[in-house]
């Protein structure tokens, strides 16, 4: 993986300097941001520490070629933490090099690509793998090394995806918090697939715009990029087996006025077994509340999945969004997180303010109401927590 | 002699035609007018550059850049595309809105840090923009279409004789019961005062820095707004615009989104 990352790199700065570097049309930005966490239970339930600081930072490189006919992205994330190793890392969100023609997009490298509607329950979304020991709802994401082909008419876009290399899914450490009940095993993974993480992945996406309706088809066929976690029973640590996964997927938008509509559904051969998923909710925005510049969203989403094994199989969340809409874009998100099937529920809230034009504040916390001890968030039952974030931007 | 008679009647119809053209048809007239004559532009390209500043004269800066593109169909809405710069965390969000004359807009938000394209609401038309004085709606307020007129006569304003025109939206959600603005004989907005929801005067626009675009179209630089209410500021400036730069068609849908953006 790193020789693949090292190569990529070689390219894309040999092809930069092959061109006349003055007459480079590029943009550079990015963020450095220190973290700090408490976590409100003390020490945790696998004797990790009740606080850590950990920093983050993201830099963007965006340079136009050939009359902005071509593109080269470098997107790259790094963080260092205190006590956690599996989050002392890099990773290149995008590296990639786009070529556009008229109606085709050629795109090489690594790229993030999302899939889905939902605010919450993003089942569909498939291409990048999730970063665990960033968030355990896996919404944080890796780079994804592909080959991509876009082809788009008045009827809509169709792109095609290979991926020639697969990303392990990245877990918490032993010291990492929260963390899973056991520590996972990233020196003992196996495959469904004899190629391993050489297999080819592939994936077709059709997706169209109809009035106020927004569509998309797609079917993907590669390694699972969650695997099942067993428990090996010499080492009493969970190793991961990724099975290869065929999944074919819908989601829809409708945007009616205030209320966004929205459903994703997939039905997929994981292995020898075929699944059902289906997650959906609604969003609606009171404007001006209280004659206010202030709105106020709600956001009420439920995902069903008919596999026992899967988290997200009988949940729901509802969440309040308030935005003041202020100079400083403040913003409150307030929600609840509940399981119905084994009466588990988990409360958020995401605080943010710009203290200035370069620097912003986020406030998040996590509170763990009762959890089921069959619920695969038991083991981080004690980890509810406080966190504090402060951006600056270059 | 009957001939002559049909021509007499026919004049006669016509003048009372022009002499029974009552305010609200003169009104709509004028603003009709106005709006056409921005019309022509084709597509437009800028960077623009907003200064908000508060009662105490503290100014925080925004800067977008942004392109457009006029609808062939008269009955339909223009198309545009916002790059957002500055305030540095929101570096890289683009945002795609095709507007509509009578129904809601389209709108589509790139969010970088998920590599999201989101579908929008675009229904809060009296919300801020960026946190400035300026709602979305302001920026179709020259639309003639989106609301009822009245000439409530000639006044001079900055030493120009200019029609006074009364114009109430037909908006259901709109942030103003009535606007009431200057309008000079080149069929220029120079100033609107807004009335809020409650009929107060809550904010007025003035129209600066004139300037006359390929030669047939004037089109305000400075758009300098005060909030009478919360004592706020806002300048708002356009640089670098070009108008009919050929702009390719295809940049204004979704499926563009992710070209264009970082």
């Amino acid at each position: 993986m790193i020789y693949i990352k090292f190569l990529n790199i070689t390219l894309i700065v040999t092809f930069i300097f092959s061109f006349n570097v003055n007459a480079l049309e590029y943009k550079l930005y990015g963020l450095v941001q220190p973290e700090f966490s408490i976590f409100t239970n003390g020490d945790g339930k696998h004797h990790q520490s009740k606080n850590n600081y950990s920093f983050f930072t993201k830099g963007n490189f965006i340079s136009y070629l050939d009359e902005r006919d071509a593109k080269i992205t470098i997107s790259v994330i790094a963080r260092y933490d205190e006590k956690d190793s599996e989050r002392r890392y890099i990773d290149f969100q995008k590296l990639k090099y786009e070529q556009y023609f008229e109606n085709y997009t050629f795109k090489i490298g690594n790229e993030i690509i999302f899939w889905g509607v939902n605010e919450s329950f993003n089942i569909i979304d498939i291409i990048n793998q999730s970063n665990l020991a960033e968030d355990m709802t896996g919404t944080k994401k890796l780079g994804q090394p592909l080959l991509s082909l876009a082809y788009d008419n008045n009827y809509g876009t169709i792109d095609l995806y290979l991926m020639p290399y697969f990303i392990e899914r990245k877990f918490p450490s032993k010291n990492g918090r929260p963390r899973l009940a056991l520590e996972v095993d990233q020196n003992s993974i196996t495959y469904e697939s004899s190629s391993k993480e050489q297999k080819l992945d592939f994936a077709l996406r059709y997706s169209m715009v109809y009035d106020d309706y927004d569509i998309g088809v797609a079917h993907f066929y590669g390694n699972n990029r969650a695997p099942q976690l067993d428990i090996n029973p010499s080492t009493l640590k969970f190793n991961p087996h990724y099975t290869t996964l065929s999944q074919t997927s819908l989601d829809i938008q409708a945007t009616k006025g205030a209320w966004l509509y929205k459903l994703e559904a997939l039905s997929a051969k994981d292995g020898n077994e075929r699944h059902l998923g289906v997650a959906g909710g609604f969003e609606y925005t009171f404007y001006g509340i209280r004659d206010s510049q202030s709105d106020l969203g709600l956001v009420i989403e439920y995902s069903f999945d008919d596999r026992n094994s899967y988290p997200f199989n009988n949940d729901s969340v509802a969440a309040l969004r308030w935005t003041k809409n202020d100079i400083n874009s403040t913003s409150l998100l307030a929600g609840m997180f509940i399981d119905m099937r084994g009466n588990s529920n988990r409360f958020i809230a995401e605080y943010e303010q710009r203290i200035n034009n370069n620097v912003k504040l986020f406030i998040d916390a996590t509170f763990n109401g009762s959890i089921d001890s069959q619920d695969f968030t038991y083991a981080f039952e004690e980890d509810s927590v406080f966190s504090i974030k402060l951006a600056k931007y270059f | 002699m009957y001939k002559c008679l049909l021509i007499l009647i026919f004049l006669i119809s016509v003048n009372t035609n022009l002499l029974s053209e009552d305010n609200f048809e003169k009104g709509l007239r004028i603003a009709k007018e106005s709006y056409e004559s921005t019309r022509g532009y084709v597509d437009s390209e800028s960077d623009q550059l907003m200064i908000l500043v508060d009662p105490k004269g503290n100014e925080v800066i925004r800067e977008i850049s942004g392109k457009t593109l006029e609808n062939d169909d008269p009955n339909d809405g223009d198309k545009s595309i916002i790059f957002f710069n500055k305030p540095k965390d929101v570096e890289g969000t683009v945002m795609l809105s095709h507007t509509h004359v009578n129904d809601d807009d389209d709108q589509w938000l790139y969010l970088p840090a998920l590599g999201r394209v989101k579908r929008i609401s675009s229904s809060n038309k009296s919300g801020s923009f960026m946190g400035s004085e300026i709602a979305f709606e302001d920026f179709s307020g020259n639309d003639y279409r989106k609301y009822e007129w009245k000439f409530i006569g000639e006044e001079e304003y900055e030493g120009e004789i200019c029609y006074k025109l009364v114009s109430i939206p037909k908006y259901k959600n709109s942030g103003y019961t009535k606007r009431i603005g200057f309008t000079d004989k080149l069929l220029r907005p120079r100033m609107i005062e807004y009335f809020d929801r409650k009929g107060e005067l809550l904010k007025t626009l003035y129209f600066e820095d004139y300037q006359l675009y390929n030669d047939k179209i004037w089109n305000a630089d400075t758009f300098k707004v005060v909030n009478h209410q919360n004592k706020n500021k806002t300048i708002y400036k356009w640089i670098n615009r070009e108008l009919n730069v050929g702009i390719n068609k295809k940049d204004f849908e979704k499926s563009s989104l992710l070209r264009l953006a970082d």
